[in-house]
Parts: C-alpha cells; sequence; structure tokens
C-alpha cells in the first residue's frame, strides 16, 4: 500500500529539492528525515539503530500527522491490536519511492504507538543498489 | 457541594456518553469527584436530561449561541445545554447549591450561579472540542457511543479544571 | 529566445509528451517523433561513454550538493544530465537536454543563440553566448519538472511510462513557454 504514491511523489522531491544522488545510505536516511518528511509531512522523524554494515535503520517519528486523531477502537476482535499497522501507507511511500531512485528496500513497522508502544518506529532496510538500472549520464 | 450529571445525545435522540461527577472545588471527600445525588435522583437524572430534549429544541433557534444556558429544571436538577452545528446535545444536570432541593423555585441571580454560568460554558466549549477531536478518529462513525477510555478521561480533566 | 517546442522522454527513451508550444519550426510525421527521441536517447547515453580513459569524477559539487540541501534547506537544480549529450548548436535551433534522477528527460528545442557577425566574432563571446542561453534553458527545465509532478504524476488517471494526454498540463506548458 503507497508504493504508487512514491513512485509519483519522488518526483516532486526531486523537482522541489534538486537532491542528487547519495553516496551512502547515510545519507539517503538525512534525506528522506530532513528533506522528504520535512516537506510533506513537516515533521522531522529522527534517525536511530543504524546496523553496523550501514544498510539498514529506524526512523523514529515523534509525531504522525497520519494518525493525530486516531485511537484503535476497543473490540472483542484482539487481531486489531496485533495485525493492524494504521500508518502502513508510510512503509509502501518510501519503498516506491526509493525504488525510483534504484535502492531495492524492505521497509516495515517494527512498533507504532497508536498500539500503546512507546514510540512509532519504522525500519528501513537497503537489499541492493539497482546499478544496472541507473540511468546513463549522471556522474 | 454541588453534584452534576453530564451526558451527550446524538442526533437521534440516543444517548453517546455519560457522565457523574461532584464539584472538585468543594471541600475534598472522601473520593474528589464522586457525586452525592441520591439513589432516587440518581435514577431519575437520564430522564430529566431526556425530556429536556424538547426545550434544547425550542430554544436553539431563538439564539444564535451554542451554549443555550439553563432551559430546565425539575425537583431542585437544573438543566443546562450546549447544542453543536451537528444537532448533538450536551446536557448538564446539577443540584442547584441554592434551592436546598426544594422544587423549582425559579431563576435565582445569586453572584455563585453567574459564576457557574460561565465555568459551564467553559466546560462545554471544551467538551465539544474533545468531542470534535473524538469524531476526527477514522474508526469512529457519527452517532457511536463514545465508549474511549481517552475521551473519558480527557473529559474528566476538563470538569476538573472548570466545575 | 524562443522555445519551440518540448519533447518529454521516459526512462526507456519512448516519447510520452511532444508539444509545439510557439510556431516557427516544421511539423514531423509523428514517427519521426518516435524515431527522434529513440535516437536521442541512444546518442545521449553512447555520449555518456565518451570520455578520457581515465576519468574521474569531473563534477566534484554533485557529492556536495546534498549537503549544501540539508544544511541550508536551499533547493538546487534538478538536472543530472552531466555526461550525456546536453546540448546541440546549430545554425537554425538549438536543442537541449534535461534529465532527472529517475531517468525521464525532458528535451527543449529553441530558437539558435544569437548569432554576431561571422566576420569579427570571437570565440569567447559565442561562448558566453552560449552559455547564457543554456542557463536560460535550465531555469525553464526546472519549471518544467514541477508542472509535469503536479499536472500528470499527480493525475490518477495518468499511467507512468505511457503518453500524457493531459490538457491541463498542455496548457499549463503552455503558458511558461510562450514568449
Amino acid at each position: 500500500m503507497g508504493y504508487n504514491i512514491g513512485m509519483r511523489l519522488i518526483e516532486e522531491f526531486l523537482a522541489k529539492t534538486g537532491a542528487q544522488r547519495c553516496e551512502s545510505f547515510r545519507e539517503t536516511a538525512d534525506m528522506i528525515s530532513k528533506v522528504g518528511f520535512k516537506m510533506f509531512l513537516n515533521t522531522v522523524p529522527q534517525i536511530e539503530n543504524f546496523s553496523s554494515d550501514g544498510t539498514s535503520f529506524s526512523l523514529i517519528l515523534t509525531e504522525n500527522p497520519l494518525a493525530e486523531f486516531v485511537e484503535l477502537p476497543l473490540t472483542q476482535y484482539p487481531k486489531i491490536h496485533k495485525e493492524l499497522w494504521y500508518s502502513q501507507l508510510y512503509c509502501g511511500v518510501l519503498r516506491g519511492a526509493l525504488q525510483m531512485v534504484q535502492l531495492d528496500t524492505d521497509v516495515y513497522f517494527v512498533r507504532d504507538s497508536i498500539r500503546g508502544d512507546d514510540k512509532t518506529e519504522i525500519r528501513l532496510k537497503l537489499n541492493k543498489v539497482l546499478k544496472d538500472e541507473i540511468p546513463a549520464g549522471e556522474d | 457541594m454541588s453534584s452534576y450529571y453530564f451526558t451527550i445525545i446524538g442526533t437521534r435522540d440516543n444517548p453517546l456518553y455519560e457522565l457523574e461527577f461532584s464539584s472538585f472545588k468543594a471541600p475534598a471527600s472522601l473520593i474528589p469527584g464522586e457525586s452525592h445525588f441520591t439513589a432516587k435522583v440518581k435514577e431519575l437524572l437520564p430522564f430529566i436530561a431526556n425530556s429536556s430534549l424538547d426545550l434544547v429544541e425550542d430554544s436553539q433557534w431563538l439564539t444564535p449561541n451554542f451554549n443555550l444556558g439553563r432551559i430546565d429544571s425539575f425537583g431542585g436538577i437544573w438543566v443546562n445545554a450546549f447544542v453543536t452545528q451537528g444537532n448533538v446535545k450536551f446536557i448538564l444536570c446539577y443540584d442547584n447549591p441554592n434551592s436546598n432541593n426544594s422544587l423549582d423555585n425559579g431563576i435565582s441571580s445569586g453572584g455563585s450561579t453567574k459564576y457557574d454560568e460561565s465555568s459551564m460554558k467553559h466546560f462545554f466549549n471544551d467538551a465539544y472540542d474533545l468531542y470534535v477531536k473524538a469524531l476526527l478518529n477514522p474508526f469512529y462513525g457519527a452517532n457511536d457511543p463514545l465508549v474511549s477510555p481517552d475521551f473519558d478521561y480527557k473529559i474528566k480533566i476538563v470538569a476538573k479544571k472548570y466545575l | 529566445m524562443r522555445i519551440f517546442s518540448l519533447y518529454i522522454l521516459n526512462k526507456a527513451g519512448g516519447l510520452v509528451f511532444q508539444k509545439d508550444v510557439n510556431p516557427g519550426i516544421a511539423k514531423l510525421t509523428a514517427n519521426d517523433y518516435l524515431v527522434l527521441a529513440g535516437t536521442l536517447h541512444s546518442v545521449h547515453a553512447i555520449a555518456t561513454n565518451l570520455k578520457p580513459a581515465e576519468c574521474r569524477s569531473l563534477n566534484e559539487t554533485a557529492q556536495t550538493v546534498n549537503g549544501q540541501i540539508l544544511s541550508s534547506g536551499k533547493a538546487s537544480t534538478p538536472n543530472v544530465n552531466n555526461l550525456g549529450l546536453q546540448h546541440v548548436d546549430t545554425d537554425y535551433f538549438s536543442l537541449y537536454v534535461f534529465q532527472t534522477l529517475t531517468g525521464i528527460k525532458f528535451v527543449l528545442v529553441t530558437s539558435p543563440v544569437a548569432k554576431q557577425d561571422h566576420s569579427h566574432e570571437s570565440p569567447l563571446s559565442t561562448k558566453g553566448e552560449l552559455r547564457k542561453q543554456y542557463e536560460l534553458v535550465e531555469e525553464y527545465f526546472k519549471q518544467l519538472y514541477v508542472l509535469y509532478c503536479d499536472y500528470v504524476m499527480k493525475d490518477p488517471f495518468y499511467s507512468t511510462d505511457m503518453p500524457i494526454k493531459s490538457t491541463l498540463f498542455e496548457a499549463k506548458i503552455k503558458s511558461v513557454c510562450e514568449a
């Protein structure tokens, strides 16, 4: 969910910022949180838990505009609290956007504060840089 | 020490939320905020609130304000009401501290009553704010009962602040 | 400078949009436009390989651009066409190629750079003129790219990499390019 939004939204991100290809995944992380999230959602998530090989990190959302007024319903179905990631949209958007700049990633929720967790954490894992698909013409 | 009964009534005259409490400003009782309605009055409160709905509907067209002020009284219980843009009614019933639980003795214009009016107005406004926020929750449908513990907690905070 | 026409090429070099925004250029057949787009795409790609044998990165700034965006929040140019074909200048027209990080190419055909008198033309001043027009075109590309993401990418009825049929987009393009 959100993949197609990401594929389209990356164009706006590039058009309005003029960002160039990142040298490292750490730089990508900074661009996502400090430029991307800032521009589209006016919030800057923190980057934490960078893995030692530099291929995965967590975004910690201190505020979540998608779920500002959301409370999960109290129901007899425990599934809602165990299986529903309300803001799953973010994962698709991030994956779609990164795919378009030739970064193959897995994005998933680890914790979500509307489930009662202490913070909202999205994990990004870089699988591969699709070098063959980088369009000719760049440095 | 005055006790209050607050209820929210939906557009189909269905109850959405109710809460009984007493003034937090009064000298501390054993349990702060515990209501002191007699058992007999307790039974009657939902009926008093609902019977005032006709009066709410009459008076809502007479004023441009959402807050309708005091609209009804029954057996020493006074009723204030507030109606939202979406025609959801907030009803606040309370025992009149000046009337010594006698039957309706008309509108008294004592200083304390005036003070109460303005704090009730603030209470209604803040409750309206909380109601709107609850309405923004995608899992909440209009006219559903307000069962969220968070909403309940916040209403209690507002009650403590103003009443 | 007068803009004659705009071409938009998708990642694979397919023509997805072609519009003559100002009169003054001869029309080609629909097929010729496709061939032209494909050829430009290929020439652009081949040109990226034409470089000195031990070529180090020419454009050191590209690496610091992101750092600047992060620290100042100021936008820079979204053009990443550094090694490929950038422009073609002839007596009758100039052609400019702009490329985004996602591989989309915008091609503008404009009137040629103003010619000075041939007899005492200094190569330096011509170069200055070329540069000036190149920078002017760069500004147009920026605006066109923003229009593209607002009116094409955000159009829910548009599927990516397919020909652009939006009349709203055409109208916006016209108002930007009409001199």
